[in-house]
Parts: structure tokens; sequence; C-alpha cells
């Protein structure tokens, strides 16, 4: 009898419980989208704020700030440098998945005929096969985003005779009268070299002063092989907590086992810097402060910003969802009626009522579920240009919700109703 | 007239009698307008709130002394500041760079208006405190290793006046030497070259070294886009000849390219929401109109014409719709205030445009999602409908 009443139901109203349905259906989709795009945004602005370059940048541990700044012990020079081999040790560490990018650096004066510039050697779209399989193309073409180039083409390092071509800071090419295509003589104590521009580039600072060349052309002219002097890190970090500030302030050695391990395995800025040093024989890893605190601020306050426009959409829906519910309840007064007249308990009543309601409720939100995946994806290909990752967590989330908000909406709606007296009610009061 | 009479009595009873399922209905289509006036504010507003965020980045305009000019002097500094609309300006610091002895070693240090540096770089970590009072510096973090002072040591800053450039350490052999002893505050860390620096006072700048300071930059911090960025640049290159304003390439480029993911975002998630809260409003006056099948007979029974029975739902859902709007689009700004003020602690700006678009959209939306419903109803049979079936 009781299934006979509730299959009754879904054939007789066709209709009315698709519209529950379809209601629930949109307000599970929109939750489901909703809770993804909120548990991803972290990632995907993490991904969009690597735009501002390194956060960590590694120097030689005994690299005196006179040295740097002046240039003056040349012949010393060797003593404060880092190993080039060492660098496919970065992908090795713990957070090595979260190491986006990273390129090294080895930078000397060179004369240009009369006049002196700087001369760095870099990667440019380096390609690396990993110890573990895996692969890494990376250089500064994804760290100098903010590169505008005004004429010319970005090195590309796997080309032949790559190592005789050179970019060109923008102020360099206009007082040497450089141009596309252009050679120049630079030169050393240690040799000399002819490098032929293949593009001039505007960055908006003191790069544009500079000669970027390949690693192997400027360690030959600095007198310096299988050696750099600094390598920029871009990495994906949690932002700052009381624990890392900690843990930067005093050193990790002054946690507890329990703080260090906890430490140690969370992406903060200060501990994959840790384990950056403790990979790279002699070397210094210090968080770029500029980026590696605005990141923190920034990502803290969108998600912030998705967390609240979640909870109030989730409201809006559940609200939509009951009222509906509630809406289709009420009206079947006259059904209530009729079964109470006939004899039928209070409970059975609900019981019949309820079931028919969660069975459109389940089918809804499944579907829900299904069309919410799409509009996650919708919007992390429009905004980001990649895929929403689709949390497990939000499947139990999305179920809890829509029974609780299908249960509150019919509820107080059936009290009501079985309060009425069936006389009443069947005469059409 | 009489005829107007009737219709509004009609509405007005209708929407008395049946209040609870009024209210229900009322409360659907404030809940959309509420998403809709909220969200769009928040739209509107993200990139400001979001570009004061930004500003942790540092400078993002600099101003360098133009072509011959040697320096950049106070008046023509505070001549350019005024270009910019002073409430978008979130810090001004000039620089000026000597290089000072340290025990005979030449290190750089730059003479800065502290409270200035503070705004323009909130990134810069100070472990002590930033200083307060002249005689008072902060020291680099390489430079203090390097000389092993920590905070509330004495520093003695001796000024050479020198021709040649700094480069030369040999070239140590000073006429008229001046020296003063500094208290250090506070130790920078920073993680770029600052920490290569000393930070002293302006005046302290002065008194060390007997002359009148110009500065060699500014920095700015203006939380702006980059278009307008790049016209305040104009304007002041423009307008005032001794200096040239650039834009920090590096900052204002990846603000732009951020900001407008994320705005983006919030429009796309704006428009999802409203999209479903619509058909949500749509399929509650769809359901409130097909229980009145009956009155819909009932009228028609009693000779109202098709048109009538369309228009005076009609008039009765976009009666919903616009007290629902305008509900909703008030208490869709306190929803944007609420969002603002708990993720940027600053008030949300007052869009007033939105009252009515909001008003215009809520109408709409009910209008429409009658109107579909009420058609087929008023096409049915009135006998067929009273008889019950």
């Amino acid at each position: 009898m009781f299934f006979r009443m509730l299959r009754g139901a879904f054939f007789r109203q066709k209709g009315k419980m698709l519209m529950i349905a379809f209601t629930i259906m949109l307000g599970a989709s929109l939750a489901t989208a909703m809770l993804n795009v909120m548990f991803d945004v972290g990632d995907k602005v993490n991904q969009e704020l690597k735009a501002y370059g390194a956060n960590i940048t590694v120097k030689p541990k005994n690299s005196s700030i006179i040295e740097e700044m002046y240039d003056i012990d040349e012949s010393d020079v060797k003593s404060a440098h880092l190993k080039e081999d060492e660098l496919g040790n970065i992908k090795t560490i713990f957070w090595a998945f979260n190491i986006v990018d990273y390129t090294p650096f080895i930078d000397t004066r060179v004369r240009i005929g009369e006049d002196e510039a700087k001369l760095v050697g870099t990667w440019f779209n380096h390609h690396m096969e990993l110890a573990t399989g895996e692969t890494l193309d990376t250089g500064i073409a994804n760290l100098r985003t903010w590169w505008d180039l005004t004429e010319g083409n970005w090195l590309d390092e796997q080309k032949q005779g790559s190592e005789n071509e050179a970019m060109v800071g923008k102020l360099l090419a206009e007082k040497e009268n450089l141009r596309i295509g252009s050679t120049i003589t630079v030169s050393t104590d240690n040799g000399s070299r002819q490098l032929r521009v293949i593009g001039i580039y505007d960055a908006g600072g003191d790069e544009d002063d500079y000669i970027y060349t390949t690693l192997p052309a400027a360690q030959q002219l600095a007198d310096c092989s299988g050696l750099i002097s600094s390598i920029e890190v871009s990495a994906l970090t949690t932002p700052d907590n009381e624990l890392s500030r900690k843990a930067a302030k005093n050193g990790p050695e002054s946690l507890s086992v329990t703080d260090y391990e906890t430490w140690y395995c969370t992406a903060y800025v200060s501990s994959i810097c840790y384990q950056i040093q403790e990979v790279i024989t002699n070397s210094v890893a210090a968080p770029v402060r500029q980026v590696a605190e605005s990141e923190g601020a920034i990502m803290d306050k969108t998600q912030l910003l998705m967390i609240l426009i979640t909870i109030f959409s989730l409201i809006g829906s559940a609200l939509g969802i009951s009222n509906l519910v509630t809406a289709s309840v009420m009206e079947r007064s006259n059904e209530i009626g009729l079964m109470k007249a006939i004899g039928a308990k209070d409970s059975s009543v609900l019981g019949v009522v309820l079931t028919e309601i969660m069975l459109t409720a389940v089918v809804g939100g499944v579907a829900g579920y299904f069309a919410g995946y799409g509009f996650a994806q919708i919007i992390g290909q429009s905004v980001f240009g990649s895929e929403i990752e689709m949390k497990l967590m939000v499947v139990p989330i999305v179920a809890v919700l829509i029974t609780a908000v299908t249960l509150a909406g019919s509820l107080p709606a059936i009290r009501m109703l079985l309060r009425l007296r069936p006389a009443e009610v069947l005469h059409g009061r | 007239m009489k005829k107007q009479n009737m219709f509004f009595r009609m509405i007005t009873a209708s929407l008395l009698r049946r209040r609870s399922r009024m209210i229900v209905t009322l409360l659907a289509i404030m809940v959309g307008a509420t998403i809709l006036s909220g969200l769009v504010t928040i739209y509107y507003d993200v990139p400001r709130q979001m570009g004061e965020q930004f500003r942790s980045y540092g400078a993002n305009m600099i101003f360098l002394p133009s072509g011959d000019s040697a320096g950049i002097t106070a008046a023509d500094t505070k001549k350019a500041v005024n270009v910019i609309n002073e409430k978008n300006i979130v810090g001004t610091a000039p620089y000026k760079y000597e290089t000072v002895l340290i025990n005979e070693r030449p290190v750089i240090a730059a003479a800065t208006n502290m409270s200035g540096a503070k705004a323009t770089s909130p990134y810069w970590y100070v472990n002590g405190a930033w200083p307060e009072k002249n005689g008072q510096i902060l020291v680099g973090k390489d430079i203090a290793e390097t000389y092993g002072v920590s905070v509330g040591d004495e520093m003695k800053l001796a000024y050479a006046e020198e021709d040649e450039g700094v480069s030369n350490e040999n070239n140590n052999a000073p006429q008229n030497k001046n020296e003063l002893a500094f208290t250090v505050t506070g130790v920078l860390d920073t993680g770029g070259s600052e920490e290569n620096y000393i930070f002293i006072s302006l005046e302290d700048m002065a008194s060390l070294t007997e002359k009148n300071t110009s500065y060699d930059m500014v920095e700015l911090s203006v939380s702006a886009s980059q278009d307008e960025l790049n016209d305040y640049a104009n304007k002041i290159n423009n307008s005032v000849g001794s200096l040239s304003a650039r834009l920090v390439k590096r900052v204002t480029q990846s603000e732009t390219t951020v900001l407008t993911k994320l705005q983006s975002l919030v429009l796309i998630v704006t428009i999802v929401v409203l999209l479903l809260t619509m058909i949500c409003v749509a399929t509650t006056m769809t359901a409130v109109v097909t229980e009145r099948r009956k009155e819909i007979g009932l009228r028609k029974a009693l000779g109202a014409s098709n048109k009538s029975i369309i228009g005076g739902f009609m008039g009765e859902g976009m009666m919903l719709g616009g007290i629902g709007g305008l509900l909703g689009s008030v208490l869709g700004y306190f929803f944007a205030e609420l969002v603002s003020r708990n993720v940027f602690n600053s008030s949300i700006t007052f869009q007033p445009l939105l009252i009515p678009l909001t008003l215009v959209a809520s109408v709409a939306v009910t209008a429409i999602a009658c109107l579909l419903p009420v058609r087929s109803a008023a096409d049915v049979d009135p006998a067929l409908v009273l008889k019950g079936e």
C-alpha cells in the first residue's frame, strides 16, 4: 500500500515532482560548483600570483655584501658560488611538487668596446629530465612575465648555436645602438665572445641595462664553469602563521619535535627554504618578502571572499528549495485530509509525504551534483584556463545540505497540515 | 475608473487573503534580489578593495630625476604628488642614497621618511622597532650580520666628501670627515637588496653630510589601475619638468593580471548564482500560479476574459516582484557590506544605480515567471477545472 501510494504520487503528479526535483537540482548544482571553486581558489590564485616572480632566492653562504656590491676580490669570487650540478636536487625535496619554476643565474661585468655592462647567464626555457622520471621546463621566460619584448623573441635554449645568442635590455640597446640581428662583442679578462642579439626587452627596472645570455656562455666569460651565483625559486606556499613565524625567528631547532614535524611537512616558505638549504651545499635560501608576504595576504583575502560568497549563495539556494517544498506540501491539504478521514495515522501520513519528497530530493541532488561539476569547470576554464579539481569532500557536504534543507522545508508544513481537522479541509475551508 | 478600482481590489485582496503563501513567494523574490544586488556590488568593489591588498607588494610608481637634473627637490615632489588623487595615495617615501663609512668601510645609507617607507613597503619585516626620532637608524640584516650589531647598539657613521663614485675602496683619504653616533632600533629583513643598506632619517642625513639634501628617488604606492597610473605618470611628466614618473612594471603588470582574473571570477560566480536564483524564483512563481487554476476557472465561468485574467495575475506578480526587489536591494547592500567588513575591514561603496536595476530585474523575472503558467492556465475550460479534473 505504502509503495503503491508512492508510485501513485510520482505518476499522477509528474509535473509537480519534476519541478521540485529541478529546483533541488539547481540548488545542489550551485552548492557543488561554489564549494568546489571555493576549495580550489587558493591553489588557483597562488598560481596566478606566480606572475610576481620568484618568492625564494638562494645565494651562496659566504657571499659577503661588499664583494657583491663592489666586485672587489675578483680572484676570490669562486669560493662564493653554488654548484650547477646540484640544481636538480631542488626537485627532490619534500615539497618538490610545490616548486613551480626555478632558474640559476651567474653574472659578470663585461666590456662592450669602451663601455661596461652587466651580463647575466641563465636558463630561458631549460628542459630537465629529473631522476624521478618527470620532466620540467623552466627558466626566466616563466619568472619574468612582466617583461615586454619590444623587438624579437625570447631566446630558445633548445636551438643549436643558442650559446652565441643574447637578449638585451631596452636602455642598453638604445645606448649601444643595437637591433635584432646585430652582433655585440663582449669581453672580460677571461676571453671574449660574439653574441647575436635576438630579443630586446623592456623590464621597467634595473634589468633594462643588462645582457642576458645562456648559462654556458656566461660561465665561460666569468671563468666559472659549473658554478652559479644565485638561484631564483618560485614555489607554491601556505600563508605564514604563528608556527612558521616562530620557526623563522628562532630557527627550526627551537621547535618541539611535533611542532618541527608539522612545520617541516607544511609548505611554509620558511620550511621550503630550509629544505632547499639541505640539498644545495653552502647555500642560504631566503624568502623574497615582497612576494612571499603579499601572496599570503592576497590568498587569505580571496579565500575568505569566496567562502562568504559561497555561504550566502548556499543560504539563498537553501531558502529557495525549502520555499518550494513548503509550497508543494501545503497545497496537498486536501489529500492529507482525505487520508486522515479514512483513518491514516499521523506517522503514516508523515512517512508517505516525507519519503516522496526525499526521493525527489535524492534524484535532484544527484543530477545537481553533476550539473555543478559542469558549472565549476566552466568557471575554471573561463577564469583560470585550467580545470577545477573536484574535491570528494564536497559530496557529503552537498548531501547533508540537501537533506537538511528539504527536511527543514517540509517538516513545518506537514506538522501544520496534520493539525488541521479533516472535515474542515475536505469541506474546502 | 471603476474597472481599475476593481482590478486593484482584486490584487490586494488576493495578496492579503493568501497571506502565508504570498510571504513565501515574496521571500523567494527577495532572496533572489538580495543575491543580485549584493554580488553586483561586490563585483564592482572588488578591484578597489583587492587593489588595496595588492599595495602590500610595495611601490608601484617611482619618481626619478629627469635628464640633467641632479636630484628631486621637495617642492617638485609635492607638486607631482598633488597631481594624484590624494585619496588613492597609500604612501610616499623619498630616498636619498649616500655612501657612508663604518670602520672605514663603505656602506650605502638610504635616507628616507620612516613613516613613508613603512607605508610604501609594508612587507619589510623589522626585528625590533621602527625608528621614531632622529638619531635612530634601521640596519639591513646583512649589514647587521657583517658588523655584528643588534638592536639597541650604537653605531658610528662617518661621511667623507668624495668627488669620485663609491666603487673604490682605496680612495679613502677624506678631507673633511664628519662622524655621528646612532642608535640601532631595528634590523630590517626583506629578502632583497635593502638588507645591504642602512636607513636613516632625512634630517640625520642632512646633518651628517652637511648638505641640503635633494632626493635621488621617490617611491609611491598608489591604489589605482595600470591605466590610471599611466595617466598620472603622463600628467606628472608634462607638468613637472624636473622629474620623470615611471611605473614599476613588475608590480603594476602583475597586479593587472591577477586582478583581472579575480574580477572575472567574481563575475562568473555572480552570473551562475544569479541564473540559478532566477530559475528558483521562476519555479516558485510557477508553483503558485498553477495551484490557482480553480480560481482562474471560476473567474472565467463568471465571464472574465483571458486578457483580464492574465492582467490580474501579472499585476499581482509584478507587485510582489517590486516589493521583493526593493527589500532585496536594501538587504543586498547589507550583505555586501557584511562581506566587505569581514574580508577587507572596510566598508563598501554604495551603488545607487543598483536599486532601480534590481527592481527592474526582479519585476521582469517575476513577470516572465508568471506569464507562462498563467497563459496556459487561462486557456483551460472552466467547467473541467471547477469539476476538479
